[in-house]
């Protein structure tokens, strides 16, 4: 234990951010549960209507800052120094601290359960001027905006951490173009978060200081401008998006490629698209705000089209890689697949609702809560899955079982689409977001039934996945240093590594170490 | 509520995009779908297993240019039609047969007849939501603001939904099509009782509208 929390070390420091994740996925997970228990019938009362409140918001804020994002920067600290050759990431200290800061924001926010008036109600998007005044009567809003402070201080550190790493420490040979696709994810989520990030450690600070020292800010009864508010968090909130998913468009790259059995098809397309996504990314916050009458809504608009053009390029790749190849379905290939059919039906909404024509209907009703949900649960989600499974024997020296991976699998696709595929139908018939309770019209109560009895389904998938690891562990089938026959250098030291990642390092001559030591007879002699 | 079935004229107009959209999208998840399953179904290792690794193509800049400008071209489009279309949702129209304040507030709406003295007042304890009265087939300017934290005007059967965002009117235009009664809510999260914050349109012909208007509110709709 003392080991885990003062260790410097990438590896345990990654473990320790993947643990903490699955362990807020959990409860994250339950809060969804009840979500979905209160909204089976129209006029259930499992919940009060305050408690609702409750349990999105932390749900939300749970999934965005806890899981979905932090997973990435464990996974990305567990093998970035391992893919560019690195011992360790160069800042062992500031990781350590951001590790720590970031296990401290989570149970800070989740502290506001217990606080007088009961947590944070005002959703993931604490809008003011209502998060101005008190929600409920306590402290667990402060303790929402304290915690995502931290959470905020933690994250800009880890983003420092791998840009200082990937920039400045990478083996002799590894070139930035040697890199493999997942390390260039991660610098251009690094580099997202620095532009991004501070303006949420702004707006949550303006919203402290107004709820506590009468700065008003966001209030017009004083002078202030609720629209700002939207602006200063929603220059934050559309590139967290993007740092949420572009670490997993390296997860897949990576998956896709090995499985199969070909190098990267379109390696420059690929990075170029990374950066392309990160950079549009910063110029279209305000179609949050399409609704408003407040924004320039063509431009916004036209920049939001734009991304579609990266995004694209990316599936077009994948296809790409895959073709002509000898495709292996592995477990972390089939999760792999479900991103891509999952992600995809997520991207095209994403294009419906970058037309403020379509968004006026759109906006704000289970259309977007299904819309977001496909991109980071059907995507991001799946393609956490898909990590886990292919890194687990190189993080633990053991394999997960495929069988039950499987199994977990195909539960977890049919249960998402069975929650998520009805939203899109609640959202045209007129079912807005956030509400407890919803009228027996139309559609709505079997949709919401369907929805339910998905996500119970979806559970299920989750204990199967924690079933095959306890089952694995018990059986443990010792893992080779390569046991999928994969290309980059973190395959190339034992499993797990070493303390200082390798005792001796392959010659680094494509993006493709590994692959290139153990296919002598493939390798072109350029 | 049938799907996109919209009671306005402007709501009509709005549908159109939809369709474009829905389109356009449907017809590249085919394509994409289909690539992605003919190669799951074609290039199994399992099928061909012949001992040797695949072909190591890394790419091909003809394929690849295709696959940013034929992306671009679409887009581009939509973004045509989008913008054509928004102008015209958009425009705030001269000379409105009727005009209703609405005013959210936490957590009800309230609807006034400047010049008319109607004031029609919601409570989230009322059995029955607030009535909003338009005339059939006549523009009507709605002025929306709030008088405490951000809520949204939303009639799905008009396909359009606008922030009531304090400190900040807005004003837009519907012309109902279609008599009859259309439900209201509130989309943007408001607190506590947000899910209760609904009202009802009722589309009436104008002839009935006038005798409404004419009769302070008190005849029967």
């Amino acid at each position: 234990m003392t080991y885990w929390l003062t260790s410097t070390n990438h590896k345990s420091i990654g473990i320790l951010y993947i643990m903490t994740t699955f362990f807020f996925f959990i409860v994250a997970g339950i809060l969804s549960l009840f979500i979905r228990l209160q909204l089976a019938h129209p006029d259930s009362t499992v919940l009060n209507p305050h408690a609702y409140n409750e349990v999105f918001t932390l749900h939300g804020t749970a999934m965005i800052f806890l899981v979905i994002a932090p997973f990435a920067f464990g996974l990305g600290n567990y093998l970035v120094p391992l893919q560019i050759g690195a011992p360790d990431m160069i800042f062992p200290r500031l990781n350590l601290l951001g590790v720590m800061l970031f296990i401290i924001s989570g149970f800070t926010i989740f502290a506001g359960v217990f606080a007088q008036g009961g947590a944070a109600a005002a959703g993931w998007t604490g809008y003011a001027p209502m998060s101005e005044y008190q929600i409920g009567t306590g402290a667990g809003q402060d303790l929402w905006i304290i915690g995502l402070l931290i959470n905020a201080a933690a994250t800009i550190m880890v983003a420092i951490n791998f840009v200082a790493t990937i920039l400045l420490y990478r083996a002799p040979g590894m070139t930035m173009w040697r890199m493999p696709i997942f390390t260039w994810e991660i610098l251009a989520t690094a580099l997202l978060i620095l532009m991004a990030f501070p303006s949420l450690s702004a707006v949550l600070f303006e919203l402290l200081l107004a709820r506590h020292y009468g700065a008003h800010f966001f209030d017009p009864q004083y002078g202030g401008n609720a629209i700002l508010y939207q602006h200063l968090f929603w220059f934050f909130g559309h590139p967290e998006v993007y740092v949420m998913i572009l670490p997993y468009f390296g997860v897949v790259t990576e998956i896709v490629s090995v499985f199969s059995g070909k190098p990267v098809f379109g390696y420059v397309g690929l990075v170029l698209s990374a950066f392309a996504i990160a950079g549009l990314s910063m110029g279209v916050w305000a179609h949050h705000m399409f609704t408003t009458g407040a924004v320039a809504n063509g431009f916004f608009s036209g920049m939001s089209f734009l991304i579609a053009v990266p995004t694209g390029v990316k599936f077009w790749n994948w296809i790409g890689t895959m073709w002509r190849g000898k495709i292996r379905l592995t477990t972390p290939m089939l999760f792999t697949i479900g991103f891509l059919l999952n992600f995809l039906v997520g991207g095209v909404t994403g294009v419906m609702i970058a037309s403020p024509p379509i968004d006026y209907h759109a906006e704000d009703s289970y259309f977007i809560v299904s819309h977001f949900h496909y991109t980071l649960g059907g995507g991001s989600l799946f393609a956490v899955f898909a990590a886990v499974y292919f890194w687990f024997p190189k993080l633990f020296g053991f394999k997960l079982d495929e069988l039950l991976g499987k199994v977990s699998f195909w539960f977890m696709f049919a249960g998402f689409n069975l929650t998520f595929l009805p939203m899109y139908f609640m959202g045209i018939e007129g079912m807005p977001r956030r509400v407890y309770t919803y009228p027996a019209v139309a559609d709505l109560p079997w949709l919401n039934l369907l929805a339910s009895v998905g996500a119970a389904i979806m559970a299920f998938a989750v204990i199967v996945f924690f079933v095959n690891v306890v089952v694995s562990k018990l059986a443990h089938e010792k893992a080779a240093d390569d046991p999928w026959d994969a290309f980059t250098l973190e395959w190339g030291t034992t499993s797990p590594p070493p303390e200082f990642n390798f005792h001796a390092l392959p010659p680094i001559r494509s993006e493709r170490p590994v692959w290139d030591l153990h296919h002598p007879e493939a390798v072109k002699v350029e | 509520m049938p799907i996109l079935h919209p009671a306005s004229v402007e709501g009509a107009d709005l549908r159109g995009v939809w369709y474009i959209f829905f389109g356009t999208g449907l017809f590249i998840a085919v394509i994409v779908y289909g690539l992605i399953f003919f190669s799951l179904a074609v290039w199994r290792k399992r099928r061909r297993d012949d001992g040797k690794p695949a072909p190591q193509f890394h790419s091909n800049p003809g394929l690849e240019i295709t696959g940013v400008v034929v992306p671009l071209i679409i887009v581009i489009g939509l973004f045509y039609v989008t913008y054509i279309r928004e102008g015209v949702v958009d425009f705030l129209r001269p000379n409105p047969y009727a005009v209703v304040d609405v005013k959210g507030y936490r957590w009800a709406w309230q609807f006034q007849y400047p010049g008319h003295n109607i004031t029609v007042n919601g409570n989230p304890n009322m059995q029955t939501p607030p009535m909003l009265v338009l005339p059939l087939g006549k523009m009507t300017q709605i002025n929306l603001y709030s008088s405490d934290v951000v809520h949204a005007f939303w009639v799905p059967e008009f396909l359009f939904k606008r922030d009531a965002t304090p400190g900040y009117t807005q004003h837009f235009d519907v012309t109902p099509n279609r008599v009859g009664s259309f439900e209201g809510v509130c989309a943007e999260f408001c607190g506590l009782d947000h899910a209760l914050m609904r009202f009802t349109v009722k589309v009436v012909p104008v002839a009935q509208y006038d005798r409404w208007l004419a009769s302070g509110g008190t005849a029967a709709i």
